[in-house]
């Protein structure tokens, strides 16, 4: 996994939920981070403007799901914009 | 108290352009849902909406007049000339326009009007907007259309509480009528809101179906847009009564509540307490409840949180209770919603039967009520509650009974 590439994904998500990037480990859901419904929804928006990646829609346990989940969606999005870097 | 009754209904939507055609659609459970035409299907995730079809404005309206109607507000007139004509009642006729209100609801008002004028400013870079503009957005202008057509001259405005904003405006004019302020008031809600801004924005929020709108069954996807307008002619009863007026049904009550929680996310409690203020209000037993015309927009929340409130107000009655969503054959016509869902609350009054919930998969385990899957079915129905719950944490429950 690309390092910098989890790095800028905690601290986007640090500064959203305005918690200290320490104490996000991969194994953290969003909840447990105490980010809200909405707040998540604004993470995925930032993350997705950060990297400029579209990342699949929202499946019911989104914002339940892990870091490490995030991490990996958002590395098959850039994994993908790479490989087809025509596509819209 | 005084009564209040209802002597008239119209409606246009993706079902049809009148309130019976949506309610035999209803009854059969088919989808208008479709493949997204308004706006460019490549620029959106989720390709499907509920749209008005085959609808031509210069059949109902002239020249002169178009160019100051958005399309929320053309739909707002054409449910109400039907809903009007079906009461019988002219309000120039004596005092009755002074004696009547209009009170209608809208989620976003004129945006069709509103995302044109602004493409052309910010797309084209045209520094010309049309100067119709401010009197086609203003989320008033149904209001303001109805009272013209009519010669309404009473209290008259616009209700605005997200996707219960119908239902808002139902609550409204009972407590208007109720309280004296006027005899008759012409209620409902109307939406035109497939646009380009507003479905990437719907889109953002990751609460949209790309394939169609499932309530309360675990393949649901989200939600899927819809738009139209319902009116109806509320009256008090006695003024009904003595003009030997068809009545359809009481409108006997509604309760509100807010959730006072999170902006988005349903609260059970919030629910619960709409549901009891309405059956209070309306002077019912939970147990003469016949059916629920749900809320039901199949998102992944929505859904199980309205259940369990269901089944908490209900109890042991909500097994052998009817719930069903017609958003899975009208699509969310937001401010719309609740008075496109009042049709279908008349409808299993008048016909005794209740109208499914289309597209249904496979049962939720965390939906566990009677949600009349795929097909219409026959049942006994004294009073049926409808229930609109918005974003904003902001609930409104209408209760209508047979006319004892």
């Amino acid at each position: 996994m690309n390092e910098s590439v989890e790095r800028q994904l905690y601290e986007i998500i640090a500064k959203q939920s305005g918690i200290d990037v320490a104490t996000i480990t991969p194994q953290s859901t969003l909840k447990d981070l105490g980010v809200d419904s909405l707040t998540a929804i604004e993470t995925i928006f930032e993350i997705e403007e950060h990297f400029g990646v579209t990342l699949p829609d929202r499946d019911p346990n989104f914002d339940t799901d892990s870091v490490q989940g995030l991490l990996t969606a958002l590395q098959q999005a850039l994994d993908g914009a790479a490989a087809a870097p025509d596509a819209a | 108290m005084r009564r209040v009754v209802i002597t008239g209904m119209g409606a246009i939507n993706a079902l049809g352009h009148t309130a019976a055609d949506t309610w035999r659609e209803m009854l059969a459970g088919r989808s208008a849902i479709g493949p997204v035409q308004a706006v460019p299907a490549e620029k959106l995730r989720a390709k499907v909406a509920a749209e008005v079809r085959g609808y031509e404005p210069a059949q109902h309206f002239d020249d002169k007049r178009l160019p100051m109607l958005d399309r929320t507000s053309q739909f707002a007139l054409i449910a109400a000339r039907e809903a009007v004509s079906q009461s019988g009642l002219d309000f120039r006729q004596g005092d009755l326009g002074e004696r009547s209100a209009v009170i209608v609801g809208t989620g976003v008002g004129g945006e069709t009007s509103h995302d044109e004028a602004f493409r052309r400013l910010y797309g084209d870079n045209n520094p010309r907007v049309h100067p119709f503009t401010i009197v086609r957005v203003m989320a008033n202008a149904p209001a303001c259309h109805l009272s013209i057509e009519f010669g309404i001259t009473g209290p008259a405005f616009g209700v605005v509480s997200a996707c219960a904003s119908s239902n808002h405006a139902f609550s409204q004019a009972l407590q208007t009528i109720r309280a004296g302020s006027a005899d008759v008031a012409l209620a409902g809600g109307a939406e035109a809101c497939i646009t380009l801004g507003l479905t990437k924005a719907w889109e953002a929020m990751r609460v949209l179906a790309d394939d169609t709108c499932r309530p309360f069954c675990l393949q649901r996807r989200g939600l899927v847009l819809g738009e139209g307008s319902a009116i109806f002619v509320l009256e008090e009863y006695e003024h009904a009564r003595r003009r030997g007026a068809t009545i359809l049904a009481e409108l006997a009550g509604a309760g509100l509540s807010a959730d006072a929680s999170d902006l988005v996310l349903p609260s059970q409690a919030g629910a619960v307490a709409a549901l009891r203020r309405a059956l209070k209000d309306a002077g019912l037993a939970p147990e003469q409840i016949g059916y629920i015309n749900a809320h039901g927009t199949a998102t992944p929340a929505n859904d199980p949180s309205e259940s369990r409130a269901i089944r908490e107000v209900f109890g042991a009655h909500a097994d052998g209770l009817p719930v069903s969503s017609t958003k899975a054959v009208h699509g969310h016509a937001l401010g719309a919603a609740g008075a496109l869902e009042m049709v279908a609350a008349l409808g299993a009054l008048r016909e005794q039967a209740v109208p499914p919930t289309a597209n249904f998969l496979d049962p939720d385990p965390q939906c566990d009520l009677d949600y009349v899957p795929n097909a219409a079915r026959e049942a006994k129905v004294e009073a049926v509650l409808s229930n609109s719950f918005a974003f904003g944490g902001l609930n409104a429950v209408v209760a209508v009974r047979s006319l004892r």
